[in-house]
């Protein structure tokens, strides 16, 4: 799609400058090339002539971090995220694709054990400190010149894999008939294996069967460098194996995977190929906070939510001396950050507050802007790295003065930006996917 | 023009990743809210004033023309440079440099929004009252820029009645302070001048701005109507009545569909009109006030009232109305909004009217607007990707600015000139009236480098003046026309071909004031214009000649239960309010009511030429042009004759009363400070002396209920302190409660007056004891002032007391003083670096110096 054929939703912008407030990295640059005003009226500027396609226009293209919050202050509701994304793909198209991207797009994401091969390669190199293995294999490369600054980012890699643990198949779980697919995201397989683990014991909680799915990458990083074709390959083999698989509902507790596998329908909406509401078989697509909430209804009207009212233990999380020095039964104090894809992306807020508020032993407190990109925004850290940090300060500044000792979350990029984020401002929270938390109660609960 | 050796110069100065100069970055800064646009040659992104300094002494030295931007959401094309100039983008001026609830002001940089300073300020109970409907995103110093207003203006009024200084650097690259925590500083009002100048005169770095406690209790209420005029008839009625609501907001049937569409705020979409009424106040009463509103509203043809039953519900209303202009964009992808204010009354005459105009060009009209100001807001839909349609939108825009013309208002009422309305000044404003206009910002700003070329009309090729013809469409009753004005003009005249010195007067009982004059002048005054050239008491303004005396005014005016809402001290039975308007004179009750800088609306006034100039006009909210109103508002006579003066008036308050209790100064500062800081809305709150003690005394002003209700809690708190001897008493409306105090402070030959930061006043006072110590005192805790008086004075006494005055942010002046004390002193005290602004502008004005020379502040 060129960016003419938007021309219409580019227009409505009328320049109120609302989006202003919201953007992250407006807020951080001060530069209009950085709002969504902005970055429409230069679409609307090459489609009226005035302004070029060239290197010019890389930066107010890639530099927004598709959170979405610009739209929700917009009164004509203008996806500027959508649209800038689709001029991504004619930038690339017209000025030039960096074959890097190409790399990781066509020979590395579709195929779930190559990403486990070199993400191995990778933690090998990076946790012996011998981070040249990396750069040798091109992996950490590809993302452009921000990535040598970056590399600190994650701080430790597994050494296995989720799905090299805990092979892809079908487990017997407690509940009465729910069948649930688990798609394993890129990040909770190859880096927070933690919260997959966790994720993976709260499925079999409340369902019959779980099925840890072969799925390969959603797409949405393909997506979001505009290359349509290959997001295509990717959704083409995901929809594949939904459909062979016979599933109640897939779940995924990456909630940049789960908007997207929600968007499916919605991009793919005029090829009967991939369009899921044309395929046989086609399970729901559900969040983990939904899942974990109960609240958002999957076929089993009757399906139970966890019980999470049970004790949070602050030593489950590591935390006994820290809240004990704070007085006796003082509660663990949790705040909230909202990914992009899960607030806006998916429109799931509510149902993260309600699970931790109902925990025992637990303070929540509301983080001012917990709805801010954190800047993590897949890839964007390393490809923007001075300016997704700029938005990540914003945020820690935020955390800190919920003075909270966990910070939960439901993405692992937004939990890798975080504790990130955490350890460079010398700050002792911990970071934890709301699986985990969930979890630790139970834990807790049983003993 | 902006050449290579320029451009490094800025990378020099601000580093060069905050230098832009690509094709897309000039696209990026080529727009703004506003349908205008122009390609800039340059941005550059400072960090300090003292980067904005150098950046504009380097485009000084080369001539490039600059425009300094906040977040780009004016309506006018404020923001907009065309051929080549600089932007100036203030977006990393971003913090709040500090908030002093004591004092009841706090400092930000320019770049921090509205709503960041009001969610800083709300955990402390406090809040900024103007709080335009795109608070979210608009600028302090976009705000400064434009003056502009919101929703809650109507009762607190616009951001030029909450600016109490800034740092603005000039054209040249001088860092002037102007203003400061204090009231009213000596000298022209230059901050006055500066809001509402849109970036024409120098960029504002640093504001200090006024803040104020929030109130107890608040009810918002939605009118529904099933016509419009009915929805208008009620904003008069309540109006009249005497009751201020904070927000009379009207919405018509297109917006309320408009609003409905984007998002449910629950609104009938059946309506033909809705308005959305607040009131709040101390909770005592104030249910009775909204009960007499829905009376009201249901006597003028209301559907229905609902009351907003929770924050919740409140958030949702506002939530439709501040998200109004960009729900415009779910009927259709552009508008262009109007800004055109007019009287209240004339508010249904002027709804029709737009609608014919709409239908005359074919763009639809809705119209959502801060009704109890008048001030409408028609928003033309049009798609701006269709040329014919762009035409037409522009053409029914200035007709409508011509119909608020015609019905007596004004062509805007907080969105600014800019470019989009700068031709349309002629219709309000003569030819000279916008020369000399143009003359004040030239004495700023020689180069005309200042976001040159904006605000008043260009003047024909090959003349740098516009012709000097009347206003094409409003009629200014009076004027030259107006008695004993013709004759004023020809003294003038005369004296200046005598080459006499002249010194302006009313009645001359504020003759004393002031500098020393250098030359033996001759005496022209106002006392033949006596006449009332308009009275609307619907409308709730008068236009009288400045020789009628305020007493006079005010036994007019009490006909009506009407009256100017001013008491100033020293004011004689025969003080004349055009002396008033010229010494801007206010007593105790500047803190409830305003100075007279905040009650009038406009002036008309004889120059140096003897040629008659108009400022403002008769609605109250009105941004057409530099604020000249304010710059003659205590100019005290050195800038010209004030003929006529429009004021704003107000309906008698039922009940004034006074708490009063004894002891000692500390004890009655302790108080003070927590009745100013409670929830109770004082009119005032001073202290005098009383057998080697004090007594505190606190006005209450108002409803009866509400005023006896809070005697009884002042009255406690007096009591709780420990002080002694608490009673109460009725005061008159007019003279108040102060005159006794007046006439001793006057029979000394030595009177003082200071104002420093709030809170900070009994302190100053007891190092002034030690100085010299007073005969007389008034300390007026709710404006941070001091009236004192002395037997005697010296050089060194008084520089000692405006060294203790700086001390406390503020400044002092001798409102009385010998003869001999003035030829060797400054009656204005020490010299401070805003008052060459009063001389640049007073040498643009009075280039001969007639009127007063050496009256003015820094006399050489
Ligand atoms: C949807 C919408 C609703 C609005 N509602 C209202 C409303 O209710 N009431 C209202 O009054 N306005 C309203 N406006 C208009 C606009 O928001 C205001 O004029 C606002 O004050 C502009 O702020 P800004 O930061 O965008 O300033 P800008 O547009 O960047 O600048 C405005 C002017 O001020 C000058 N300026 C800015 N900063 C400085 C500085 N530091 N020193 C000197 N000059 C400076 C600029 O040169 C320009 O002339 C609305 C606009 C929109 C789009
Ligand atoms: S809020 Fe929407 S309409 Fe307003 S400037 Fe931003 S994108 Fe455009
Ligand atoms: S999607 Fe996010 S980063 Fe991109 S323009 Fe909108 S608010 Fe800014």
């Amino acid at each position: 799609m060129t960016v003419s054929a938007n021309y219409d939703a580019i227009a409505k912008c009328n320049k109120c400058g609302f989006c202003h407030v919201a953007c992250p990295i407006f807020r951080a640059t001060g530069h209009e090339s950085g709002v969504a005003r902005g970055r429409l009226a230069l679409l609307r500027g090459i489609i009226e002539n005035r302004v070029q396609w060239n290197e010019e226009m890389e930066d107010p293209l890639f530099t927004c971090l598709g959170c979405g919050a610009c739209t929700t202050n917009c009164f004509g509701a203008v996806p500027t995220a959508d649209l800038v994304l689709e001029a991504r793909a004619e930038y690339l198209d017209k000025v030039g694709k960096k074959p890097a991207h190409r790399l990781l797009f066509e020979h590395l994401l579709p195929y779930p054990k190559r990403l486990h091969a070199a993400a191995k390669a990778v933690a090998l190199g990076k946790n012996s400190g011998a981070s040249k293995v990396a750069n040798a294999l091109g992996l950490l490369r590809i993302f452009g010149r921000d990535l040598p600054k970056a590399e600190g980012i994650v701080e430790k890699l597994p050494m296995s894999s989720f799905r090299g643990t805990i092979k892809p198949g079908v487990y017997p779980g407690k509940g009465k008939d729910l069948r649930v697919g688990y798609f394993v995201g890129c990040g909770v397989d190859v880096i927070q294996v933690t919260a997959g683990k966790a994720s993976f014991e709260a499925l079999k909680e409340t369902s019959k069967s779980v099925t840890v799915l072969e799925n390969c990458c959603c797409g949405l990083p393909p997506w979001s460098y505009g290359d349509v074709d290959n997001t295509r390959k990717l959704a083409a083999k995901n929809m594949k194996i939904f459909s062979e698989n016979d599933l109640d509902v897939v779940v995924t507790d990456c909630s940049s995977c789960a908007s997207f596998l929600k968007k499916y329908a919605k991009i793919f909406k005029d090829d009967t190929a991939l369009d899921p509401a044309g395929q046989k078989n086609m399970p729901k697509f559900q969040d983990m906070v939904e899942f974990l909430s109960g609240k958002s209804d999957t076929k089993e009207g009757d399906r139970e939510s966890q019980d999470v009212g049970s004790y949070y233990d602050p030593h489950s999380a590591g935390l006994g001396e820290q809240v004990a020095s704070r007085g006796e039964n003082s509660p663990v104090i949790i705040t909230y950050h909202d990914p992009c894809h899960a607030v806006r992306g998916q429109g799931v807020k509510s149902e993260s507050r309600e699970i931790l508020k109902a925990m025992k032993g637990v303070e929540f407190r509301e983080m001012p802007e917990a709805d801010w990109c954190c800047g993590g925004a897949g890839s964007y850290a390393l490809t923007h790295y001075d300016l997704s940090q700029k938005v990540l300060d914003r945020k820690i500044k935020n955390l800190k003065k919920t003075e909270a000792d966990i910070l939960v979350t439901s993405c692992p990029a937004c939990m890798i930006q975080l504790s990130y984020g955490i350890r460079r401002h010398g700050l002792n929270t911990k970071v934890f996917h709301i699986s985990e938390i969930v979890e630790h109660a139970k834990d807790t609960a049983e003993v | 023009m902006i050449t290579e050796t320029f451009v490094q110069k800025m990378e020099e100065i601000v580093g060069a990743s905050y230098v832009r100069k690509t094709g897309a970055d000039l696209e990026l800064y080529s727009y703004d809210a506003s349908l205008v646009t122009g390609r800039p040659g340059l941005i550059v992104f400072p960090a300090t004033t003292e980067e904005v300094s150098k950046v504009l002494k380097a485009a000084h030295d080369h001539g490039v023309p600059s425009v300094a931007r906040g977040f780009a959401t004016n309506l006018s094309g404020g923001t907009i440079i065309s051929d080549g100039g600089l932007v100036i983008s203030l977006s990393r001026f971003d913090e709040i440099l500090g908030i002093y609830p004591e004092s009841r002001y706090a400092v930000v940089q320019t770049g921090v929004t509205n709503l960041e300073l009001q969610d800083a300020l709300s955990p402390l109970g406090l809040f900024y009252a103007p709080d335009p409907a795109s608070q979210k995103v608009s600028t302090i110093g976009g705000n400064v820029g434009e003056n502009s207003g919101g929703p809650r203006c109507l009762k607190y009024g616009v951001t030029s009645n909450h600016i109490l200084g800034m740092q603005m650097v000039m054209a040249d690259g001088e860092v002037v302070e102007i203003g400061g925590p204090a009231f009213d500083p000596p000298g022209y009002d230059v901050r006055g001048l500066v809001v509402g100048s849109e970036g024409c005169v120098g960029i504002v770095t640093e504001i200090t701005v006024r803040i104020t406690p929030k109130t107890e209790s608040v009810i918002t209420m939605l009118a529904v109507y099933d016509a419009i005029s009915d929805a208008a008839k009620t904003v008069s009625e309540i109006i009249s009545t005497g009751i201020v609501p904070n927000t009379l907001e009207m919405m018509d049937n297109t917006i309320i569909q408009a609003v409905e569409k984007g998002g449910p705020c629950g609104y009938p979409t059946d309506a033909a009109a809705v308005l959305i009424i607040e009131v709040e106040g101390v909770a005592v009463g104030l249910k009775e006030q909204a009960e007499k509103i829905r009376e009201i509203c249901m006597a003028t043809g209301c559907r229905d009232v609902k009351t907003a039953k929770n924050q919740a519900e409140r958030d949702l209303l506002w939530k439709g109305r501040r998200g109004a202009f960009g729900a415009i964009c779910n009927l259709s992808p552009n508008y262009l909004v109007n800004d055109g204010c007019v009287l209240r009354t004339k508010l249904p005459e002027a709804l029709e009217r737009v609608k014919a105009i709409s239908d005359q060009y074919g763009c639809p009209v809705g119209n959502v607007f801060h009704a109890g100001d008048g001030n409408l807001h028609p928003l033309l839909m049009f798609d701006s990707r269709n040329e014919a349609e762009v035409e037409q939108v522009h053409k029914a825009g200035w007709d409508i600015m011509a119909v608020c013309a015609e019905l007596g208002g004004t062509i805007s009422g907080e969105h600014g000139i800019g470019h989009e309305k700068q031709d349309a000044m002629s219709m309000v404003f003569s030819g000279h009236d916008l020369n000399t206009q143009q003359n004040v910002k030239l004495a700023l700003d020689p180069s005309d480098l200042m976001n040159p070329g904006k605000i008043i009309p260009l003047p024909p090729e090959g003349s740098d003046r516009l012709p000097d013809q009347e206003p094409t469409i409003l009629k200014r009753p009076g004027g030259k026309d107006a008695t004993g004005v013709s004759e004023a003009i020809e003294a003038i005249k005369q004296a200046k071909n005598e080459n006499r010195a002249i010194r302006l007067a009313g009645s001359g009982s504020y003759n004393g004031m002031g500098n020393a004059l250098t030359a033996e002048p001759v005496s022209i005054n106002s006392l033949q214009m006596k006449e009332i050239i308009e009275y609307d008491t619907e409308n709730q303004f008068i236009t009288v000649g400045a020789g009628m005396s305020l007493m006079e005014l005010q036994e007019k005016l009490a006909e009506n239960n009407q009256w100017l809402p001013i008491r100033p001290p020293f004011c004689k039975p025969e003080s004349t309010t055009g002396g008033i308007v010229a010494m801007a004179a206010v007593g105790p009750e500047r803190s409830s009511y305003g100075a007279p800088r905040d009650m009038l609306l406009g002036l008309q006034y004889i120059d140096s030429n003897g040629q008659m100039v108009s400022t403002g006009g008769k609605v109250v909210k009105n941004v057409a042009g530099y604020d000249m109103t304010r710059l003659l508002t205590g100019s005290a006579g050195t800038l010209g004759l004030i003929t006529e003066a429009s004021w704003k008036i107000a309906t008698r308050p039922e009940a004034c009363q006074l708490a009063s209790a004894v002891g000692s100064l500390e004890a009655c500062a302790t108080v003070a400070a927590e009745v100013i800081a409670s929830n109770l809305l004082p009119n005032s709150v001073t202290a005098v002396q009383q057998n080697g003690d004090w007594q505190l005394m606190v006005g209450f002003e108002g409803i009866a209920g509400v005023v006896s209700y809070q005697i009884e809690q002042c009255l406690g708190l007096m009591s709780k302190a420990g002080l002694k001897d608490g009673a109460h008493r009725d005061y008159p409306v007019v003279e108040g409660c102060f005159t006794e105090i007046y006439a001793t402070l006057e029979q000394q030959p030595f009177v003082a007056q200071s104002e420093v930061a709030l809170g900070k006043v009994s302190q100053a006072y007891q190092k002034i004891e030690k100085i010299c110590s007073p005969e007389a005192a008034l300390i007026d805790f709710g404006c941070g002032r001091i009236f004192a008086s002395f037997s005697s004075l010296d050089t060194t006494q008084w520089d000692n007391m405006n060294n203790v005055f700086s001390g406390a942010q503020g400044h002092g002046k001798l409102l009385k003083s010998t003869d001999d004390f003035r030829k060797g002193n400054d009656v204005y005290g020490l010299k401070k670096s805003e008052w060459q602004l009063t001389h640049m502008i007073k040498s643009a004005l009075d280039p001969e110096g007639v009127f007063s020379p050496g009256a003015l502040p820094g006399r050489a």
